[in-house]
């Protein structure tokens, strides 16, 4: 045929020839095509009338497998699909817990060991076809003791079993948890709609950690019948459900089967000093959640953020990156933001729940415990050194909008038992110097510290800033070495092989509780635990063990307090800093936006008013 | 034909395993451990070794090697260790994805290349040439990441004409609406490459006997160019249209998805790469093994084809 083609023409090609005119010609027209396509568009995106909610986020979540949470991603969109026992109040700050699942706050023995916890009968899942008739069914307490079984289970692969580990009788991992024959002491379902929970030991944050995204309720006949692929198609009893999820976002609808009545307002802690301004008391009353579409887009490039926020049909919402500070906010103290800003849009100033600190290696022989007390001394006198070598106002400027809250040891402001006469150490090149000197440390006997981090810009000046602070104190520059990791798993690696000596990490509050912070001290949960300091010491471990199991609110949030000093005393880490995010979003959002301990729980209360819409 | 196909086809296999094979000892020694990724911040040493064994890392990396080339055949390509997808049904919906996004650019990048570097190539060393020349320089000299925030900063925030960020093909009118700016980028990148390339060829056309005998006669330039031109450069044309297509889809997409927020399978080859996904680094280099034999495959086919030269050696 082809050499029919051939003889047929005198040219030899002609016909390939004419292919590439008709692809060319086709080409060609694609232009004027998308040229007619933009002249003609009013508003691209939009979905008409309806509220569409375009939310933003800076990383994306691998799964939405509640058990296989591990990010701040996940934590925004899980509360939307799923359910937890409890969650926090909407508006009230500091964070409040209320009831969702549960019906009021459980029941606990004078001896805090036995919680009962009485749960709805009228919470139902989404549909699915997993569910008889594909029609989604009631959620009861045999469901919530599932849920929290299958956090031990291996086939469910968690990340977050770590939350109950010891804590629940009889919940073990390396057991197969089947739904119909859970077989688990501590998980006690009385009938459909009444679960009883036995404690090894009294653990007061237990409601809080039901709170917690990663505990949510989950149906066994989807988990079961997706297998693997629950995570990208979760269906749960949330007040939306997930129509889409790939690496680029997520959209969302409203969930038929979600009936919780109407927002009232002055349950969710609401003030109208503080949340008039927002409009947010036009939800009051009305049945939740008013969005028709909620659109989550997963943009991990802060300019890409920017330009979809500012674009007509982009993000309603986005977190302020630091790179346009500069740009944007006019006054730090009092903070005022740029005029045309504050024009065009809400904004709102918090303190993140969580905080940034650098670890050390305590395994180092030079820098962590010793056998020798008068070693261990010494590496404690250039560990406080150090800290001390540290430019923390500097570090603020350059990384936190200036706008960063600095504090001493791992107890944050926001959290109950913050003291505020705990006192990081007075910083400064000298001082430092004067320290290590007087505890023996000199030039020639100062020990090589390999400060690892992530591979990126930001990290890269952190080391910078690092390495300066050190060198401005007298510290060897050849003995300052840095070692970049392509990920931040690969870091951690590092940090639990003891590659490194010397990294920056950051960790957020998952509740306002202490006992989540000073964890990551305890010597059980040292590495590959939380405990990437590798800290050990008996005396702060038996004070961990107590404080965390005193029932008396008071007196746990003292025990707390001495903790704290005791690792501010023993200098185990260079810290901390909490940074204040910045979130801005457009006028016709009647909203208040939270990514830390509320997290998504906010969304179902989003609320458009439809005629200032653009 | 069907002889020089199967030749082709067997003559892949060895490419395959060993393109395969390489990733496979690069991504098992070299790559992250998708374990950390996995386990959270407060695992214990048997939760470790837990993960270690379900992900099949405690055997040896030539039995775990021996095990994927044996689904190869009957395309099992397992999970995604991150996102528990099906490593199927994950490049079914995502290699559409970065075709319908590149290809439109990859075309019109390139017969705009070839007109412009005919003109620089008819007019040489006058000045249209030395313009298109600049132009070019200028086109090689640009940084995608820098085109890309401009692109996007104009076209979508200051005159609001298309989208920041999505995509659908639901209608041509909306694909057109998302697929035009990434198009202009990729044109954009791509121009000054292609009409350095292209200026060349048609140097080299333009002096063939052929063609001067052609303009002695008096024949139209465009009666030249189509029937002179044209067919003596289809080898090369083929080869440069055909070979940026793995090239576009494998690496070429990735700065635009993520900007842009479009799930191809740049984006998802990327976040495989930092995440140690292996199931699903492997596949995406297979699949652009196997895409790499096709290209060679088609390139020869359609120069035996068209070129009585070729067949006849």
């Amino acid at each position: 045929m082809g050499q029919n083609a051939l003889k047929s023409d005198p040219w030899g090609n002609v016909h390939m020839a004419g292919l590439i005119q008709k692809v060319a010609r086709f080409g060609l027209m694609l232009p004027v095509l998308a040229v007619v396509v933009a002249c003609t568009s009013e508003a691209p995106i939009s979905e008409g009338s309806s509220k569409v909610y375009r939310h933003v986020i800076d990383g994306a979540p691998r799964t939405l497998d509640p058990a296989q949470t591990n990010n701040v991603y996940a934590r925004l969109l899980i509360p939307a699909v799923f359910e937890t026992l409890y969650r926090y109040q909407y508006l009230a700050r500091p964070y409040e817990l209320t009831p969702s699942l549960a019906l009021g706050l459980p029941e606990v023995s004078a001896d805090g060991l036995t919680y009962e916890i009485r749960i709805r009968d009228d919470a139902r899942f989404a549909d699915s076809e997993f569910f008889e008739n594909g029609q989604g069914r009631l959620l009861t307490a045999s469901d919530v003791a599932w849920s929290l079984a299958r956090l031990f289970d291996p086939a469910t692969g968690s990340s977050v079993s770590w939350l109950l580990r010891d804590r629940i009788v009889g919940l073990e991992s390396g057991r197969t948890y089947r739904p119909d024959e859970l077989n688990v002491p501590g998980l006690e379902v009385i009938d459909s709609t009444t679960l009883r929970i036995h404690l090894n030991e009294p653990f007061p944050a237990l409601v809080h950690t039901l709170a917690r995204p990663q505990l949510s309720i989950v149906p066994h006949e989807v988990v079961d019948g997706l297998g693997p692929e629950f995570g990208l198609r979760p269906v749960g009893s949330g007040p939306f459900r997930l129509v889409e999820f790939n690496e680029t976002g997520a959209v969302l609808v409203p969930n038929e089967r979600f009936d919780r009545g109407v927002v009232d307002l002055a349950a969710e802690g609401y003030d109208p000093a503080l949340h008039e301004a927002f409009g947010l008391a036009a939800i009051d009353g009305r049945p939740y959640p008013f969005l028709d579409r909620l659109e989550v887009q997963f943009i991990s490039e802060a300019s890409a953020r920017w330009n979809s926020f500012r674009s007509r049909d982009g993000a309603d919402i986005v977190m302020l990156p630091p790179e346009l500070a500069s740009s944007t906010i006019s006054s730090r103290d009092p903070l005022t933001l740029q005029s045309e800003i504050a024009a065009q849009y809400h904004a709102l100033a918090e303190p993140e729940s969580g905080f940034i600190y650098y670890g050390m290696n305590l395994d180092h022989p030079q820098l962590g415990h010793h056998p020798d007390p008068t070693q261990e001394t010494r590496n404690r006198e250039l560990r406080c050194a150090l800290g001390q070598s540290l430019d923390w106002e500097r570090r603020n400027q350059q990384f936190y909008h200036g706008l960063g809250q600095r504090f001493a040891g791992v107890i944050p402001p926001f959290l109950p038992s913050w003291d505020d006469s705990v006192l990081s150490l007075p910083s400064g090149p000298e001082l430092a110097r004067e320290r290590w000197e007087q505890a023996g440390w000199h030039a020639g006997n100062l020990p090589r510290l390999i400060y690892g981090h992530q591979a990126g810009v930001q990290p890269g000046q952190h080391f910078e800033l690092f390495r300066a602070n050190l060198i401005e104190a007298g510290y060897p520059s050849d003995r300052i070495e840095q070692r970049v990791y392509p990920t931040f798993a690969d870091l951690l690696r590092g940090i639990h092989g003891s590659e490194v000596d010397v990294f920056l990490l950051g960790w957020t509050t998952a509740y306002p509780d202490a006992h989540y912070n000073l964890q990551l001290f305890y010597g059980p949960n040292a590495s590959p635990g939380s405990n990437t300091a590798r800290y050990s010491n008996p005396e702060f471990d038996a004070g961990f063990e107590q404080a965390r199991r005193t029932i008396d609110d008071a007196e746990r949030q003292a025990r707390y307090r001495d903790l704290n000093q005791r690792l501010v005393d023993d200098c185990v880490i260079m810290g901390s800093i909490v940074r204040t995010r910045i979130h801005l979003w457009k006028r016709h959002l009647r909203m208040l936006p939270d990514r830390e301990i509320l997290g998504g729980f906010f969304l179902p209360f989003v609320d458009i008013e439809a005629s200032a819409q653009p | 034909m069907g002889r020089y196909l199967l030749r082709r086809a067997l003559g892949a296999i060895p490419l395959l395993v060993g393109v395969t094979l390489l990733s496979f000892i690069i991504t098992q020694g070299l790559g992250t451990d998708p374990v950390w990724e996995l386990a959270g911040r407060n695992p214990t040493s048997a939760e470790i070794n837990e993960l270690q064994a379900q992900l099949g890392r405690d055997r040896s990396w030539l039995m775990q090697y021996v095990d994927y080339l044996s689904g190869l055949p009957r395309l099992e390509l397992g999970h995604s260790l991150m996102t528990g997808e099906s490593v199927r049904s994950l490049l079914i919906r995502s290699v559409p994805v970065t075709l319908a996004l590149m290809v439109p650019g990859l075309v019109i990048g390139i017969v705009l290349a070839m007109v412009l570097g005919y003109l620089a190539a008819r007019w040489k060393g006058r000045g249209l040439d030395r313009l298109i020349s600049s132009i070019s320089t200028v086109g090689m000299s640009l940084s995608l990441v820098i085109v890309v925030m401009l692109c996007q900063m104009v076209f979508s925030v200051w005159l609001a004409w298309f989208p920041a960020r999505g995509w659908s093909t639901e209608t041509l009118y909306q694909w057109l609406l998302h697929v035009t700016v990434p198009t202009i980028i990729v044109i954009m990148i791509n121009l000054g490459h292609n009409v350095r390339f292209f200026r060349g060829l048609w140097v080299e056309g333009l002096n063939l006997p052929a063609v001067q005998s052609a303009r002695a006669f008096g024949l139209p330039e465009v009666s030249i160019f189509r029937r002179r031109l044209l067919p003596w450069a289809i080898g090369p044309i083929m080869t440069r249209l055909v070979f940026a297509i793995p090239i576009l889809l494998f690496s070429g997409s990735l700065v635009i998805e993520s900007h842009f927020g479009i799930p191809g399978v740049g984006r998802v080859f990327y976040n495989a790469i930092l995440s140690g996904d292996q199931p699903v680094v492997l596949a995406v280099v297979a699949l652009a093994s196997v895409l790499v034999v096709v290209a060679l495959t088609i390139v020869d086919a359609s120069v035996r084809w068209f070129d009585p030269r070729v067949r006849l050696s």
